[in-house]
């Protein structure tokens, strides 16, 4: 009875469907980061790294009578361990899709591609974020615990503006994983890229080119955002039309470049 | 309610998908039949746009399927049950979903019980189940939304034979209550009991459609297999009667239609226990329509026969 009354209706009734909200996207999205093994222990062993890290700094503060830390300094400590590995969380949010094939299932229940990217990239940016709050939290107690601990006045010197810049300065580089991710949809390329890139070129290659050559000041801050953007991440501030350039250069390079490059790719996969 | 329209898809120079048009009813289960590589989950990843289609169209209840708002309430997909993160819970693979789709949590229980994955089960990690246990939880997904169409690729895979005949009843009882199922099995005797309807497709092509009976007319050799208490005698009377006979197994395979094997046998006064037209069924079919694009010469044998 029923199959003679579809027969005269085959079609789907769809008026009274919504598409599915673009926050419920990213609410899934956002769990997805931290319900799989690999995600938790990531953020887990993130936090130990941020303890240990304020730990070890206290100690140095405790034990040389001459350091003094102002909140500046302390807070850029603490952006390295949540810098150091919670970018692996933003390419695999996307390169995890691919790896474990999920994609079949994430890109048949939203099939334009692009919501689900957006809905990911939202995420990457609220992790910075967090991640940043989080340092910059740390980094205040360590600056009470470091005043306390030397008998000195702590020294409140992160101002707004830095702060922003900061802020800036991790998203750069997250969004700039969360691209690679894009650009070369498999794990361990888009990882190991990402740190040659954003870590191992800038410590062991552009430090020592910078040290030593002119022209190699004049060139890296326009080829590496961290570079770039190191004029901004001063109390000093010292700044100008050239640096901002270069920080627009920079982030258009590592940014915006593989971005559009990632999405036309992701476009267009073919999901197996 | 699904219509595959002159759908093509084309690899360079290889023909994945050619030209091939369907449609399945609503009320049906329809079997998509075909050996390893013939093109059937490549069709099935083009109805649900996960892979472009070269030309040709494909839509479901009458829309594409990416102009369908929040598809999981309307289509349920299962295209591989091993496609999931093996680092997540198998509760948790329903949860995503069912909170993606807007749905209560209980309804994962409620699916949980449904394909019989147990409270301890559903808290395991993917990579700790086995194949059917995954196509146990890949039937739930593609049922949380109560869709009103299945696409199913080789659900049956990986599943014992006790899990098979669930799968049948609750995929019967599905159509029954006026959906529309199309799945895909390389095994004939998977969809033989359950589809209503069977497309066979080999090296991209349609190949034959439509019933069972329907596929099966027509296809009368003209022989007949019979079994009987008193051999010899029935051999002496149908070669008295003209017949060509031979042996089969423990029984008498006759170049002759059933009723004529049965009205000598009813004149001699001969017992038959078994009397059937040897039609050679819908394995040797599928196995003769397909024979092109088998990996083993070795098949052909049995199509001879």
């Amino acid at each position: 009875m029923s199959a003679v009354a579809a027969h005269h209706q085959p079609t789907i009734d769809i008026d009274s469907t919504e598409q599915v909200p673009f926050g419920r996207l990213v609410s899934v999205e956002l769990r997805k980061m931290w319900d799989t093994r690999a995600g938790m222990w990531l953020l887990i062993v993130t936090g130990a790294l941020l303890a240990l890290a304020l730990g070890i700094t206290l100690l140095v503060v405790a034990l040389n009578d001459d350091v003094q830390l102002s909140s500046t300094g302390l807070s850029q400590v603490m952006i390295a361990p949540v810098s150091l590995l919670v970018p692996v969380l933003a390419i695999t949010s996307i390169t995890s899709e691919w790896s474990q094939r999920t994609g079949l299932v994430s890109f048949t229940l939203e099939p334009h591609r692009m919501r689900v990217i957006a809905a990911k990239l939202v995420t990457v940016v609220i992790l910075a974020i967090v991640t940043i709050l989080l340092a910059i939290g740390f980094g205040a107690i360590g600056t009470v615990l470091a005043a306390a601990i030397s008998g000195n006045d702590p020294v409140w010197n992160l101002g707004v503006g830095q702060l922003a810049w900061l802020i800036v300065n991790q998203l750069a580089y997250f969004v700039m994983a969360f691209v690679f991710g894009l650009v070369f949809l498999s794990t361990p390329a888009a990882i190991a890229v990402y740190y040659i890139i954003a870590m191992l070129l800038p410590f062991m290659v552009y430090g020592t080119l910078y040290a030593f050559f002119d022209w190699a000041q004049n060139v890296i801050p326009w080829v590496d955002l961290g570079f770039a953007m190191a004029p901004y991440m001063t109390p000093e501030m010292d700044t100008s039309a050239t640096t901002l350039m270069q920080v627009v250069v920079a982030v258009l390079l590592w940014v915006v470049l593989p971005g559009v490059i990632g999405m036309r790719r992701v476009k267009r996969a073919e999901l197996k | 309610m699904i219509r595959v329209d002159s759908l093509t898809k084309k690899y360079g120079d290889f023909t994945a998908v050619d030209d091939v048009s369907f449609t399945c009813q609503s009320g049906r289960v329809t079997g998509f039949l075909g050996p390893n590589g013939a093109g059937k989950t490549t069709t099935m990843r083009v109805m649900v746009g996960l892979t472009p289609a070269t030309t040709g169209e494909v839509s479901i209840g009458g829309h594409r399927y990416r102009d369908i708002p929040n598809p999981g309430r309307h289509v349920g997909v299962l295209l591989d049950a091993s496609a999931q993160h093996a680092g997540r819970t198998g509760r948790e693979v329903l949860a995503l979903g069912a909170k993606l789709m807007g749905l209560p949590t209980s309804r994962v229980d409620e699916m949980l019980e449904l394909v019989s994955l147990s409270d301890i089960e559903s808290r395991r990690r993917l990579r700790n189940y086995s194949l059917g246990m995954r196509q146990r939880l890949g039937i739930a997904h593609a049922l949380l939304g109560a869709p009103s169409v299945l696409i199913l690729d080789e659900p049956a895979n990986g599943l014992d034979p006790a899990g098979i005949r669930w799968m049948r009843g609750l995929l019967k009882g599905y159509a029954d209550r006026g959906g529309t199922v199309l799945l895909s099995s390389h095994l004939l005797n998977e969809v033989e009991m359950v589809a209503d309807e069977m497309i066979l497709i080999g090296h991209g092509k349609i190949v034959a459609s439509g019933t069972k009976q329907e596929l099966l007319a027509g296809r009368g050799s003209g022989a007949t297999h019979v079994t009987t208490l008193d051999t010899p005698g029935l051999i002496t009377a149908l070669e008295a009667a003209g017949h060509e006979v031979s042996t089969a197994g423990d029984g008498l395979r006759v170049e002759a239609e059933p009723v004529q094997v049965g009205q000598v046998a009813a004149d001699t006064r001969i017992v038959l226990t078994d009397l059937r037209a040897a039609e050679g069924g819908l394995e040797n079919l599928f196995l003769e329509l397909t024979a092109d694009t088998q990996r083993e010469g070795l098949t052909r044998e049995g199509v001879a026969s």
